[in-house]
């Protein structure tokens, strides 16, 4: 029997959809990233999940039992907040015993608890502090060991990274997740960061708009994006419109190979990540002329800019992969590779790839 | 509990406006007693609030002519106070914004008083000026907050843009500080106008019986009873505040201006 | 060629004038300190001089440094022959009507208040504006209208005898308590000069008053606050007495404050509402500045007395104001 189910549940503020009817399959001890734009429902499908909000319609199960209408304190999933939400009139110690002693466990019992807790999350000389005397990585481990001394059966988390700077990102992506491998707890975790996301979980559900646009592991999102919008949101991707011919598409003049078949003539977008395009001398299969207007060299990559016939490209190369380096100004050919190319109908953007016939 | 929540609000309301209502049914009383429900219904009262009893017409002239007064009196000394407490917070500064606040700190029947005897000596004793004089003082602790209110929700990085693009500080002050705090300045106005309105215990002492405000009047007139007639000017106020309040909520941000936190709801 | 060359410099002029010895910025800073010092401070400390003053006959009284109306304040006037503490019992009657008041104006300010917060911005400026607007109601009006309904012939007392409301507390036996408590006559209920309409009026003035102190406050808790302790299994009760009550202390009791030395100073309502026995300071100023006693001196004694008090109280606030938060 699978953890949490979630069958057709939808949100809807009067004539707004913030979450079509979606259904969704949490497997049990995994984590599970919903990642998506700000405004896309994530937060608002996390928040029914919680118990925060009532679902417009559909229901949730939690192995096999109904919760949908159970109310939030009741279901005791364990959330830590974009904000963190600390009760800044409680130390660290009452602020991870909360769940506890309201629900009666007798205070030294509560306190043993939530020190374990805290010496899980490399706080234990915290525990009489403050809150305004933490920082704010301090901060969000407090909320993550409050949320855990519940023994909660979910562990949701909304934006968690956000609060926090840069390089401590970073780290805590890291920590959390080991933590949460090492604690076996179903968690999810809201984001809007696709690298967070990446390094994270082990499904990813990507959403946009109030649906959900595809679920897969990150691998499969990033190398078999089932859409135009998965394909441009989730890591780099060069576009340009193209008409759909036999044996691959038709971008002005030029007809490239792909793998993908569609109706021919009919209108598609192309996708291809910089890192699989290649920059050649000869112009062989699959290439087009292009003019380098700037290049950006990072260190461990190379970006050249480039103008082509089908509109700007951008094409990577890893430190010492490439065998000529190429300047502003330069003429080269870019070759676009059969198998790497990713083409999307543009009519429906929301359908997965059609095949013809 | 969402239930018990609305039947609270509603009965805090009953409560607010029983008297109000009862007052203002009293107004339309036919004879000299005040009954509720009203016996006799009639509107006379109202005519002689307005037009026919000098001693009503007078003094709502002058409540009106010391309300203005103080009310823009308050806001030109509540000002400075208030800019000079944001754009410095000096020693200095706090002290005057805690001086200026003072007499609406204490109970009002105090500074009366020492207002009594000062208007005594400095030759203002029932004065209309003086009484004016008197009430924006009193009062000049609201718009004093009001003021630092808008203030402080001034992104102070537009003081910096500005100083950058050649503007000295008067200019700041005219072209970026006073067009954002409008809202609060009128509210402060407003908030002066209507509490001098129905003020008397400063105006009692200040006006050393030369002359009367309709709240003075009415309070003059306690040992003899109410009068139907006192009851219209109940009625005229509250109106005027209705519409003063709802004129501030239409065009401004209410919630706002009274301190609500800008980023919810 | 770039932009900047063609920025013209200004030559630096020959000459250029001595520096002011006092800024015009500092000059108007002290002319304004000067301005308020006079027209917010100067009222007081005339009181305070007045205090020492003596009391001339007929309606006048003279400049005097005498410590005389202090002491009838504190012990009367014929100590050490005869001891009355008829006036600080009129500041006890201060204390204890504004105490009450206050609190219960606060108390019942507080869940209003927050039920306001959690409705929408439209709905919020609806309220605002009916509060706004009783709250301009003067004192005078609110007691006119609260003695046309306690009246005894035509307020509710009539009305509780016309629906047989009096009759159904005699039988049930919760007429003598009223009695016991002074608020009934052997005939019917009776509500005017009572200890009871006389709080029950000053709450009512200060009512919406407490509303709009606790509105900026708790319109600004953060509802994920809420959320959290709802996550981790506290039901309705349990999140407002664990998590809003104790955000909520300072500001809750700053507001009570405020509002009891405002009420130290009511006329109108312990005038017309309390029993002549039990008469505050503030009346006792009236009388005695204005009204019938004509004692400026000492009424100027009894203002001083109840400026101390208040103003002790708002000092003692502020410092435990300062104390809370250093501790959290």
């Amino acid at each position: 029997m699978s953890g949490l189910v979630l069958d057709g549940v939808s949100k809807s503020y009067g004539s707004v959809r913030a979450v079509v009817p979606t259904d969704l399959d949490f497997a049990d001890g995994k984590l599970t990233a919903l990642l998506g734009p700000s405004g896309c429902g994530k937060t608002t499908l996390l928040r029914m999940i919680a118990g925060l909000e009532d679902p417009s319609s559909g229901t949730l199960t939690l192995r096999g039992r109904d919760i949908t209408d159970l109310p939030a304190h009741k279901r005791k999933f364990g959330m830590v907040f974009q904000s963190f939400a600390l009760f800044p009139h409680l130390t660290v110690l009452g602020n991870v015993t909360y769940s506890l002693t309201i629900s009666g466990v007798a205070k030294p019992e509560a306190e043993s608890k939530a020190r374990v807790l805290l010496d899980l999350v490399q706080l234990g000389a915290f525990a009489d502090r403050r809150i305004g005397e933490l920082s704010g990585g301090q901060r969000q481990r407090v909320a993550i060991a409050r949320a855990l001394a519940q023994e909660p059966e979910v562990f949701l988390l909304d934006e968690p990274m956000s609060a926090l700077d840069a390089k401590l990102r970073e780290d805590m992506q890291v920590e959390l997740r080991l933590l949460q491998q090492r604690l076996g707890i179903t968690t999810i975790v809201v984001t809007h960061d696709q690298r967070e996301a990446m390094t994270m979980a082990d499904r990813i559900v990507v959403m946009s708009a109030g649906r959900v646009e595809q679920v897969g592991t990150p691998q499969e999102i990033y190398h078999q994006p089932a859409n135009a919008f998965v394909a441009g949101f989730i890591g780099k991707a060069n576009f340009f419109d193209a008409v759909a011919c036999s044996g691959g598409v038709r971008a002005g003049d030029v007809t490239f190979e792909a793998k993908a078949r569609f109706h021919p003539g009919s209108r598609v977008q192309v996708a291809i990540r910089p890192e699989r395009a290649c920059l050649d001398h000869e112009a062989t299969g699959n290439t087009i002329s292009a003019t380098v207007t700037f290049v950006r060299d990072l260190g461990p990559v190379r970006e050249y800019h480039l103008d082509t016939p089908v509109g700007a490209m951008v094409v990577e190369y890893a430190m010492g992969e490439q065998a000529k380096t190429y300047n502003v100004g330069d003429s080269a050919q870019l070759r676009l590779p059969p198998e790497a190319l990713l083409v999307f109908a543009v009519d429906q953007p929301h359908q997965t790839l059609m095949a013809a016939q | 509990m969402r239930i018990a929540g609305h039947l609270f609000m509603g009965l805090s309301a009953l409560v607010l406006a029983l008297p109000i209502v009862v007052v203002s049914g009293a107004a339309l009383n036919g004879g000299r007693s005040m009954f509720f429900p009203p016996q006799d219904p009639t509107l006379t009262r109202f005519g002689e609030f307005f037009v026919s009893e000098p001693i009503w017409t007078e003094a709502l002239m002058n409540s009106i002519i010391v309300a203005l007064g103080a009310a823009t009196l308050a806001v030109l000394l509540a000002w400075p106070i208030a800019y000079l407490l944001w754009s410095q917070n000096s020693p200095l500064s706090r002290v005057l914004a805690g001086l200026g606040s003072l007499p609406f700190a204490v109970p009002p029947i105090v500074f009366g008083v020492g207002l009594g005897f000062y208007w005594g000596f400095l030759g203002g004793l029932g004065a209309l000026w003086a009484g004016i004089v008197s009430h924006a003082v009193l009062l000049m602790a609201l718009p004093l907050v009001t003021i630092s209110i808008g203030l402080q929700s001034i992104d102070r990085a537009h003081l910096d843009a500005a100083a950058t693009m050649g503007a000295t500080e008067a200019v700041t002050f005219r072209t970026v500080v006073a067009p954002q705090t409008v809202p609060y300045t009128i509210s402060g106005f407003f908030f002066v106008l209507v509490l001098s309105f129905n003020e008397f215990i400063v105006m009692f002492f200040v006006s050393a019986s030369a002359y009367a405000t309709v709240t003075l009047q009415i309070f003059n007139s306690l040992r003899n009873g109410y009068t139907p007639t006192m009851a219209v000017a109940a009625i005229t106020f509250i109106v005027v505040s209705i519409l003063v309040f709802s004129a501030v909520a239409r065009w401004g941000d209410l919630p706002r201006l009274m301190g609500a936190d800008q980023s919810r709801n | 060629m770039t932009l900047a060359q063609d920025i013209d410099l200004p030559r630096s002029k020959s000459g250029s004038a001595r520096a002011p010895l006092v800024s015009r910025g500092a000059m108007l800073r002290w002319g304004l300190a000067l301005l308020t010092f006079v027209l917010c401070v100067v009222p007081f400390m005339l009181v305070f001089a007045i205090s020492f003053g003596r009391k001339i006959e007929g309606a006048a009284w003279g400049w005097d440094f005498t410590f005389e109306n202090y002491q009838r304040f504190f012990v009367g006037a014929m100590w050490p022959d005869d001891v009355t503490f008829l006036y600080l019992q009129q500041l006890g009657y201060s204390f204890w009507y504004a105490v009450i008041a206050s609190c219960l104006a606060v108390l019942t300010a507080l869940p209003f208040t927050l039920l306001l917060t959690r409705l929408s911005r439209r709905a919020q400026a609806m309220w605002l504006v009916f509060i706004l607007s009783s709250l301009s109601l003067s004192e005078v009006f609110i007691v006119m209208g609260w003695d046309i309904l306690l009246s005894n012939n035509s307020g509710l007392p009539a009305l509780f005898k016309s629906t047989g409301l009096t009759q159904w507390l005699k039988d049930v036996g919760w007429f003598q308590t009223l009695r016991d408590w002074g608020l009934a006559n052997p005939r019917n209920v009776k509500f005017k000069t009572s200890d009871f309409a006389t709080i029950l009026t000053m709450s009512y003035l200060v009512w919406p008053y407490a509303v709009i102190l606790l509105y900026p406050p708790l319109s600004r808790l953060d509802p994920s606050l809420r959320e959290a302790a709802r996550t981790m299994g506290a039901g309705n009760w349990q999140v407002i007495r664990t998590v809003i009550l104790p955000s909520v202390r300072l500001p809750l009791f700053g507001t009570t404050l405020l509002l009891f030395v405002f009420l130290l100073g009511t006329y109108v309502a312990v005038t017309v509402f309390a029993d002549p026995s039990k008469h505050t300071t503030a009346v006792a100023i009236y009388s005695n500045v204005r009204g019938a006693n004509l004692n400026a001196p000492f009424g100027a004694t009894q203002a001083v007395i109840l400026l101390i008090s208040a103003s002790v109280c708002l000092v003692l606030g502020h410092k435990l104001n300062q104390w809370a938060e250093k501790r959290a």
